[in-house]
């Protein structure tokens, strides 16, 4: 299967751009994810791929071939919704043998050897007899992904598959995609706006706001540096924190949350914000070199016990973390630090590539 | 002096024993989170104190007033009920100010709540549509705005943010929590989802198969449960539970074994993710050691879930991603569990049980 590719694709309702003029390559094998808030045009964007969605402009090319006018169905595309369709007279066995009735190759040996690989994959051979009305919704999804697989299919797409299955049976469906994906030439294009499901089962996310591509990188880079403001705060629980400078002195700036001044950007601090992510606030009960004093305006647990903190210093406001035994120790007078290798330059909402850097070493 | 008092209440759909004599006092201006799985009686006990139901006995006071058979519409609650039930005739305008319509509140007075509500729940753009125009996230809001328009001085809100997208979730929290510090308002607020619950919480009440378990400061409940359903219900990732086997001072568990001072007989071992420590903590004394196998794991941005498979056990850990570089599925990693981050119950009361010594044995 060659890459996916989108040129210039537009897809507009009236006066609103869904989506607007994205070009974007998919990597054969890969699983991309498409990330974001509701209303982003992730879906949109997606049922173009697939066919349900006719482009108002642009191209979409499987290799070199121009899919863009092909009916779905043409396409060799299966597709994994977030209201799985089943028929729920048949069994979990023959809603998957379903899929394979167009494959007229396949002899009806083929296909039942094909059909128990799919139940072995997912995890559902103990299943195979039960009626559809007997599993749960995220066993019901794993059927419908089921279904999609034992096509072998260039493409799978998934449509927020997890959005309406509660928490246990999701992580089975994520390790079931694990299993399917080992060994797996397929092109995977997962729609969500979870970003843990994101982190966790894509090789690229592609970050779209307002029917635009943000930033499209590895979860990792994605996550550790963010092209723009909406990235930073996008993924993380909670996301980036933003502060203003409050000024500039001896070619610094200054900032509510460092001791000293940053040395000035270029363009200066009109219109700059600092960034920080949460867990790299240093935070300490005593005070340090380097750090400044903070009071502690609410305090609530988060993920593994650590305290989820909103800190008030001279007039700026973030939120830290602290382990779960540090936090313990932390009253409401704090001191926090924040290293300057963990702070980022932004301004008009983009990142600027000159890293932050204290004027004088503490 | 406790605002709202819910005193033996019990209330059962045919066989099913929704609500078993539950007895809770909430303070005035606080915060309680009842938290727990599906069908614990979260929701019951709300619609109790809303007035949409009435128990079959014991008595629902409010502000020291027996309200058991009092009619809805004279409590004067804030209610935001789980499913969104707005009037399909009616603009989303119309749909929120119902309440204050009906109460006979000045039109002005309307629009002066209106307004920042509105702006909040970021629906301003949608006060002139229907509700069949709007998307799912779009009626949930509006219902929220509906109960909390209300500058009720009780709030019930049962799971006012299930199925909403990640970041509206992470910033309605935080908002719903500044509201309830404006307003000096008592909240309870239902959710099954633990993080939100960890989140959101001054108090918890934790709730399981219509009974109360425990009810206290979530920080306290979190750190020092006496329930053995509170320790696993309360917390994110969900808390490692394993069996132990005690025989003469000696607990066999699937991590190893323990001196333990407890009399023979079966014992719950729990253990929170973030005290399953990667790598075999050097020279540590009190630490059970043991290796694993990394199934899954889940990426959550600054940390990272492991599951883990230890001597036929699953385990859970909750790493920083910093420390988990370079792992992935399949690999063998060490850990290491400090004894006195373990928590012992029994098993059948749930109680918990006050071992005076627990250690590792050598």
């Amino acid at each position: 299967m060659p890459d996916i590719v989108l040129d210039s694709l537009t897809r507009a309702f009236g006066n609103f751009k869904a989506v607007d003029d994205i070009s974007a390559r998919f990597t054969e094998g890969s699983v991309t994810c498409l990330l974001g808030p509701s209303g982003c045009g992730k879906t949109t964007l997606m049922r173009m791929i697939a066919g349900l969605e006719t482009p108002s402009s642009g191209r979409i090319l499987f290799g070199t071939r121009d899919v863009t006018r092909l009916a779905p169905r043409q396409r060799n595309v299966a597709m994994v919704f977030q209201y799985p369709v089943m028929y729920r007279t048949l069994s979990v066995e023959q809603n998957i043998a379903l899929a394979l009735r167009d494959e007229r190759r396949l002899s009806a040996a083929e296909r039942a050897a094909r059909v128990d690989e799919v139940l072995g994959v997912l995890d559902l051979a103990g299943q195979r007899h039960w009626g559809i009305d007997r599993l749960d919704s995220g066993t019901r999804q794993r059927v419908a992904v089921g279904r999609a697989i034992a096509r072998r299919c260039d493409v799978i797409l998934f449509d927020e598959p997890t959005t309406n299955v509660e928490v246990h049976s999701k992580l089975e469906l994520i390790r079931a995609f694990n299993r399917f994906r080992i060994g797996g030439q397929q092109t995977v294009i997962y729609v969500t706006h979870d970003q843990t499901e994101a982190m966790t089962l894509a090789d690229g996310i592609v970050l779209m706001q307002a029917g635009r591509i943000t930033q499209s990188a590895t979860p990792r880079t994605l996550y550790e540096r963010p092209e723009s403001e909406f990235g930073g705060w996008f993924l993380g629980t909670p996301g980036m924190n933003f502060v203003a400078p409050t000024g500039e002195r001896d070619g610094g700036i200054t900032l509510d949350i460092t001791d000293r001044p940053l040395r000035r950007p270029a363009g200066g601090s009109d219109g700059l914000r600092v960034g920080i992510r949460p867990e790299r606030v240093e935070v300490s009960a005593q005070p340090r070199p380097g750090a400044v004093a903070a009071r502690v305006q609410r305090r609530a647990l988060t993920i593994g016990g650590q305290y989820l903190l909103l800190l008030e210093t001279r007039g700026s406001r973030l939120r830290a973390r602290a382990d779960s035994e540090g936090g313990r120790q932390l009253g409401d007078a704090v001191y926090l630090r924040c290293p300057p290798e963990h702070l980022a330059f932004f301004r008009g909402g983009q990142r600027l590539a000159e890293p932050p850097q204290f004027l004088s070493n503490p | 002096m406790s605002l709202v008092r819910f005193e033996g209440v019990s209330k059962s759909y045919g066989r099913l024993k929704a609500l078993d004599e539950v007895s809770l006092a909430v303070d005035s201006s606080s915060l309680t989170v009842l938290c727990g799985p599906p069908r614990a009686g979260k929701s019951v006990l709300l619609r109790l104190l809303v007035g949409l139901e009435a128990p079959d006995s014991g008595r629902v006071l409010i502000d020291e007033r027996d309200v058991t058979h009092l009619p809805a519409a004279a409590r004067h609650i804030g209610y935001v009920p789980q499913s969104f039930a707005l009037f399909p005739h009616m603009s989303v305008r119309d749909n929120i100010a119902y309440p204050l319509v009906q109460r006979r509140v000045a039109q002005s007075e309307i629009d002066r709540r209106l307004v920042p509500v509105a702006e909040m729940l970021r629906i301003a753009p949608l006060l002139g549509k229907t509700p069949s125009q709007l998307s799912g996230g779009e009626k949930q809001r509006a219902a929220i705005a509906r109960g909390v328009l209300q500058e009720a001085p009780v709030f019930a809100l049962d799971d006012p943010l299930v199925g909403l997208d990640f970041k509206l979730r992470e910033s309605l929290m935080d908002e719903l929590r500044d509201m309830q510090t404006a307003l000096g308002a008592t909240f309870l607020y239902a959710t099954s989802d633990p993080l939100e619950a960890l989140t959101m919480a001054e108090r918890l009440a934790v709730l399981d198969a219509g009974r109360l378990v425990e009810t206290g400061e979530v920080l306290t409940l979190y750190h020092e449960p006496s329930q053995l359903r509170s320790a696993e219900l309360i917390g994110f990732p969900r808390c490692n539970r394993l069996p132990g086997h005690v025989s003469q001072g000696r607990c066999r568990t699937p991590l190893g074994e323990l001196t333990v001072e407890l009399p023979d007989g079966e014992v719950a071992v729990l253990v929170r993710p973030e005290h399953v420590g990667l790598g075999d903590g050097a020279d540590e004394a009190g630490l059970l050691r043991l290796r694993a196998r990394i199934g899954l794991m889940e990426h959550l941005g600054a940390e990272c879930v492991l599951h883990l498979q230890a001597a036929g056990a699953g385990l859970v850990a909750v790493p920083a991603t910093d420390q988990v570089a370079g792992l992935a599925a399949g690999d063998e990693i060490a850990l290491a569990i400090a004894t006195r981050h373990l928590m012992l119950f029994d098993p059948v009361s749930g109680q918990r049980l006050a071992a005076t010594r627990v250690a590792a044995y050598a």
